[in-house]
């Protein structure tokens, strides 16, 4: 199950129920049941194109696109071993391990109730998108071939072990964590611009940055519309759950920002190859992080539509301060009804009263255990969010 | 690497903006025959609307104040003299760089916004608390029109069946539907737009609006029954005139309209760069739930600003 990112920042506007769009859109998730019918992607990888043109000459990559809620592994499982798609019965047994795992409880599971994982699990499993299918490619990633992420390198691997030390260290002694007393790295900063969940809330840099609403990063996913005129192509991305942002590549012979420029969403230069419209971004920020890669990421996204209905995305991804080579990845995007326009707008900060809640509920906790009329604050879990499969959990979970 | 297929396309461009400017001639403007360059930029769309692709901006002051007004501090207090304020606390130590409000001629036909009584007393009130109550000051989307006038460029890419207009600040968006499709099930920042062609105005209608977001600096507000049509003509290939019909029956005695233009960024290396706002105001709106406050002077959610504004030796006025 995944939580539909930005999920975190808006728990006290859903609850008020003024995100009426995001809700609308989850419910329509909701009411498929898994299968293999119609949510079937492409088997093999296309090597047709489509002919449809804008008036301006170029490939018409226009429209409303989305994963359709199938279910691609992004590393492959090593039982496939360099095989980029399933058998048929491999394909069988994936979607019934999923109508299984779509059919617990999630969290509407209320083991352990009145704990304070019972209640950091708060919003029923109504909230959260269920994958629909399962396509039969074994993996995102195509390069290397056996579908598996590269190596860190050594200095990229200390680094990200080093954070995950600290926000380690900072669950001890609670109810998420390891036994032991409060962690001296507590009063410590993070080793590193923290963008993850803390179990500390001295101030908005201990929050997440989907808590501080810096929106989502590239690649994105989501609901995606995309718009072109002659040189530039806008993509906007509804994340989901009140998180959204326009991008517009310019379709430019120019050379990327000064290296002194650091942006959440990098510089994107676009350019067309026969039928492809290749991306080439650079000059991301330390405050963002792509699978452990900050600034340094350099992304190349190959937008290519393989039948009327399906645009294929082909990202590849290097930073060789953290990964030993580069890897690519593919998705592919089914085309949705545009008049049902399902692309809401987002709003983020707009709706944040999650972050200013999370401060004032902290002061007032240690102002509570001050007076001796409460439990310490430090030795409370307010960052493993509700499971041990909470992909927020920084003791269990990647950075995705 | 440009495909033979593409340079075809951009002669054929090339002879469509000929042609299209020759339809332009008509207006009485300074419009001069495009510099056959790398940059020429065809009038037309190969469909025969005005090319509305690129980055423009608005070059006036209607996000201050849509009325005509004269300079003022951005936040003021009494001085001297009743009626003649002196830079305020917030603001005092920006001097001219930041303290003042630029001044303008206006943007409202008549130079009047026909409020009802009760919503004038709203706009006034909303006037002198504006620092604490604009959406802008924290980084929330500016809506509909004030998006278009803020002093930030944004992008529009025009589609075969929607216009995107991306703005550079806070990332805000929006969508004009050519085409017809549902609208947005809850009331929105941005507004639903939908849009039509009338000869070489781009007409958009707007509507499903929420009440959050502020026509100015100056206190201008709505209701969620605000209507909004824009007309968008192009006077020469780089400037539109933009007017602006507001329609709200809870607020306003009758529509009343704006009218202005935008320009085109026409520099080579014009873009959108990223308006990094959320970040940068955390401190104004969390700094008092710090549990380390950075503000020495925060009583509850006021900050009690000391302005130390110590000017260093040889900085001093008489020293410059």
């Amino acid at each position: 199950m995944r939580i539909r990112r930005g999920f975190f920042p808006f728990l006290t506007l859903v609850a008020v129920g003024t995100l009426a769009a995001a809700l609308a859109q989850t419910v329509v998730g909701q009411t498929n049941s898994p299968s293999s019918g119609s949510a079937t992607p492409s088997k093999k990888a296309a090597t047709t194109t489509t002919n449809q043109k804008t008036v301006w000459g170029h490939p018409d990559l226009q429209g409303i696109w989305s994963s359709d809620g199938i279910v691609v592994p992004f590393q492959r499982a090593k039982e496939f071993g360099n095989r980029p798609f399933m058998t048929e019965e491999e394909h069988q047994k994936a979607v019934g391990d999923l109508e299984r795992r779509n059919a617990r409880p999630g969290r509407d599971n209320r083991a352990g109730r009145g704990t304070e994982k019972d209640v950091a699990r708060a919003y029923n499993d109504l909230w959260f998108d269920k994958p629909k299918g399962v396509s039969y490619r074994t993996s995102q990633i195509i390069d290397p071939p056996d579908g598996r992420m590269p190596a860190y390198t050594p200095e990229a691997l200390a680094r990200i072990q080093k954070q995950r030390d600290y926000l380690v260290a900072l669950l001890q002694g609670t109810s998420g964590g390891k036994p032991g007393p409060i962690s001296p790295l507590r009063y410590q900063p993070p080793p590193d611009y923290n963008l993850d969940r803390m179990n500390r809330a001295d101030g908005p840099e201990d929050r997440s940055s989907d808590e501080r609403c810096f929106l989502s990063h590239l690649p994105a996913n989501g609901v995606t519309r995309i718009v072109q005129g002659p040189d530039s192509v806008n993509f906007y991305y509804d994340i989901g759950q009140g998180t959204g942002f326009d991008r517009v590549v310019q379709i430019a012979n120019r050379p990327h920002l000064s290296k002194d420029i650091r942006l959440y969403w990098g510089d994107s230069i676009g350019r067309w190859e026969g039928d492809t419209l290749v991306v080439d971004v650079t000059n991301f920020t330390h405050e963002t992080d792509y699978r452990g890669s900050r600034e340094n990421l350099h992304l190349i996204e190959r937008y290519r539509r393989i039948d009327a209905e399906t645009l294929e995305v082909t990202t590849t991804a290097e930073d060789p301060t953290t990964w030993v080579k580069p890897f690519t990845f593919v998705t592919e995007l089914k085309k949705q009804p545009e008049k049902l326009n399902q692309v809401y707008e987002g709003g983020c900060q707009e709706g944040n009263y999650a972050l200013m809640d999370m401060l004032i509920n902290t002061r007032a906790a240690e102002k509570l255990f001050e007076q001796g009329k409460g439990p310490d604050p430090a030795l409370e879990d307010n960052a493993s969010g509700g499971g041990d499969d909470s992909p927020n959990n920084p003791l269990t979970a990647p950075r995705q | 690497m440009r495909s033979r297929k593409n340079l075809i396309s951009v002669l054929v461009t090339g002879i469509a903006a000929v042609a299209a400017w020759l339809c332009f001639v008509a207006v009485p403007s300074t419009a001069q025959a495009p510099k056959v360059s790398s940059t020429a930029r065809a009038t037309r769309t190969p469909d025969g609307h005005p090319n509305l692709n690129g980055i423009w901006q608005a070059m006036n002051t209607a996000n201050w104040d849509l009325l005509a007004h004269t300079t003022r501090p951005v936040v003021g207090q009494p001085g001297v003299y009743p009626n003649v304020q002196v830079l305020a606390a917030p603001v005092l130590a920006l001097g001219a760089a930041g303290g003042i409000v630029p001044p303008g001629p206006g943007v409202v036909e008549g130079d009047e916004i026909p409020y009802k009584s009760q919503a004038a007393a709203q706009k006034k009130d909303n006037a002198e608390h504006w620092l604490d109550r604009d959406p802008e000051a924290r980084c929330y989307m500016p809506g509909v029109p004030r998006a278009m006038y803020m002093p930030y460029p944004f992008e529009i890419t025009q589609g075969t069946n929607k216009i995107m207009m991306a703005f550079e600040v806070n990332g805000a968006s929006r969508t004009i539907h050519l085409d017809t499709v549902d609208p947005p099930p809850a009331d929105t920042w941005m507004g639903f737009s939908v849009g039509h062609w009338e000869g070489n105005t781009l007409v958009i209608d707007s509507s499903h609006f929420n009440d959050r977001t502020w026509f100015s600096r100056s206190g201008d507000f709505h209701s969620d029954a605000l209507h909004v049509v824009e007309r968008l003509t192009p006077m020469t290939p780089d400037a539109l005139r933009y007017e602006v019909t507001i329609e709200d029956s809870n607020v306003f005695t009758r529509p009343w309209k704006m009218d202005m233009m935008l320009y085109r960024h026409m520099e080579p290396n014009a873009r959108l760069m990223e308006y990094k706002c959320v970040e940068l105001v955390e401190e104004t709106f969390l700094g008092h739930l710090r549990k380390k406050q950075l503000v020495k002077h925060w009583e509850g959610d006021t900050i009690v600003l000391d302005v130390t504004r110590k000017v260093p030796e040889g900085d001093k006025l008489y020293q410059r």
